[in-house]
């Protein structure tokens, strides 16, 4: 069985991009353990020679549109929802100052 | 008013005997009276409700065609996109987050003259089976103010329960409908998986989730399934196929129809609850069905082998959520790093980082083959199994849960709070439909629900046998106390 260990942890929340203070992640790791013992049982059922399960509709696959312009959201509309200047998203800055 | 079913409502309306505005008004009163100790809404459009039903009084006095939902006030879960509204998915996150668009849902409700009156609480992100991890809001069983509704739509059924309103959506990944109306003592329908447009519904695990709707009866869950169930083109997992008629036929006999009872899985049912179901099996064969023997037992790995999926899922759909583009942003975040670890830090609830991060660990590099493909081809077990399984009867009946509501705060363990979807989990891995119909108290007075499952694309069916089931039996009719 898979460990979950301090390290698996802080791993996990640098992959998710949840930043965790010690606490928090300590207590993710008990939950983690607890709940891939659950998992584990799966280990006992036969599964040699079945495939995967992708999709459980097996009549749909691959759905194409035509390649025309649809409706879309304006620029007005979509910067509704976050910080804005000049019409663009703003979001902090990237790069140092004389990088470039 | 409230007291009639919804089909009541719409026809009083459409005879002109009832305004839409004075139902309205009805619905909205009885919010204000009941939802303060219910909490059931997240939002109440109380302006723009009256505004439409005035629409619809003046399309109905000038003779216009009005559709099948006309006047009737419904409640959309708040994962459900209402363009112009907040939709906050029960979290921190999107307290801010303004709907730039319909869902399809709410398109085809809206152009059958439905009327949007609110949006209701649930589980943050629809994670979770009692509506607790609401980022938000408490939301409490009209049977029971101690007890959980259920979730994660607890806020759609308790709604309902309460007839706060007639009709309402939810979304159902696991059991996140039938659960809660069964814990509400209502109707709640789960669809075939791809029978109802995703489109606008912020997913969750989209292999799995799936829009239906809340009623107090069967005939008003038809309904809305005729309005909602129907091809989506922007959503590459509809069916192709058309609408269906739910109501037509809807007094035919189930006679002779062969109902399936999983008797190995449900081993573990309690007393109380084996006596309750067993009574609902006798309904059935006082209909005339033949009750057989049927061999799910797979189903005891499905609690394990959802969460590994849905959590996959999740990680992958919650990636978006990174404070650039919606949702509230950290003001701590001062690089772009930080606008990602520190907006998801602050805005994700306990439950959610648990799955974001369960679902990272199950597809990381190691770890994928031993876990996600496992369960992937475990999946395909159960699928296999329910197939053969309804080559021996026309539907399965079994309980929605193994116990009724229990209290708010009583289950602290995640993992015990995984297995409340038990019997719930299997028709969604296999994408079938099935419903939760009430059937009877138990001895402390709390809804126990029985679910109905059908193979895929055999909706119709299942609501014809609940709708048989619903007219001898009669359990629907009871209401909580709160609103006696």
């Amino acid at each position: 069985m898979a460990r979950i260990d301090r390290d698996v942890v802080k791993k996990l929340t640098q992959l998710s991009r949840i930043e965790c203070n010690e606490k928090e992640r300590d207590e993710l790791q008990v939950d983690l353990k607890n709940i891939l013992v659950l998992f584990e049982e799966l280990q006992q059922v036969d599964t040699e020679g079945v495939a995967p399960c992708n999709t459980v509709l097996e009549e749909i696959s691959n759905v194409m549109r035509e390649d025309a312009v649809g409706e879309t959201l304006t620029r007005e509309e979509f910067l509704v929802n976050c910080p804005s200047i000049g019409g663009m998203v703003r979001v902090p800055t990237i790069l140092p100052s004389g990088s470039v | 008013m409230h007291t009639l079913s919804a089909i009541e409502i719409r026809d009083r309306f459409l005879r002109g005997e009832v305004s839409a505005v004075a139902i309205v008004r009805h619905f909205l009163d009885r919010i204000e009276k009941y939802d303060e100790e219910v909490g059931a809404f997240l939002s109440v459009y109380a302006d723009s409700s009256l505004q439409h039903a005035a629409q619809l009084d003046a399309k109905r006095k000038a003779g216009m065609p009005l559709g099948k939902l006309a006047g009737i006030p419904i409640a959309l879960k708040d994962n459900i996109h209402l363009k112009g509204q907040i939709s906050t998915c029960g979290s921190k996150f999107l307290t801010n987050y303004v709907a730039p668009f319909n869902s399809t849902v709410t398109d085809l409700i809206l152009k059958e003259d439905g009327i949007i009156i609110g949006k209701t609480n649930m589980d943050e992100f629809a994670m979770g089976s009692s509506t607790e991890n609401s980022a938000l809001k408490k939301t409490c069983n009209p049977w029971n103010l101690k007890c959980s509704p259920g979730g994660s739509s607890g806020g759609s059924a308790s709604a309902v329960a309460a007839r706060m309103v007639p009709l309402a959506l939810g979304s159902d990944t696991g059991g996140s409908i039938r659960q809660p109306a069964s814990f509400c003592g209502i109707t709640g329908f789960k669809p075939t998986y791809g029978r109802v447009s995703r489109y606008g519904l912020v997913a969750f695990g989209s292999s799995l989730d799936q829009i239906g709707p809340f009623a107090a009866n069967v005939s008003d869950a038809a309904l809305l399934m005729e309005v909602i169930g129907n091809h989506c083109d922007k959503d590459s997992t509809s069916l192709n196929m058309p609408a269906e008629d739910y109501l037509k036929g809807f007094d035919g006999s189930i006679k002779g129809m062969k109902i399936g009872v999983p008797w190995q899985f449900l081993e573990e049912l309690e007393a109380e609850q084996r006596t309750l179901f067993e009574t609902a099996l006798g309904h059935f064969k006082e209909l005339g069905a033949e009750i057989v023997s049927v061999d799910l037992s797979i189903l005891k790995s499905s609690i394990a082998v959802y969460y590994i999926l849905a959590t996959a899922e999740a990680s992958t759909n919650l990636a978006r959520f990174d404070g650039v583009r919606y949702g509230v942003r950290s003001a701590k975040a001062q690089t772009l790093n930080e606008v990602y670890d520190m907006s998801r830090e602050d805005g994700f609830g306990k439950e959610v980082k648990r799955r974001i991060l369960l679902g990272t660990f199950v597809l990381s590099s190691g770890y994928q083959d031993a876990y996600y493909r496992k369960a992937q081809k475990v999946r395909s077990l159960i699928i296999q199994r329910y197939k053969e399984v309804f080559s021996q009867c026309d539907l399965i009946v079994m309980p929605v849960t193994p116990t009724a509501a229990f209290e708010r705060g009583a289950i602290k363990d995640p993992v015990q709070m995984y297995f409340a979807d038990i019997y719930t989990i299997g028709v969604n891995l296999a994408g079938l439909p099935a419903v939760s119909i009430p059937s009877g108290l138990t001895g402390d007075g709390k809804p126990f629900g029985l679910q109905i499952i059908g193979g895929q694309k055999s909706d119709v069916a299942v609501l014809h046998a609940a709708n048989a089931f619903e007219k001898i039996t009669q359990y629907h009719l009871a209401m909580p106390d709160l609103i006696q």
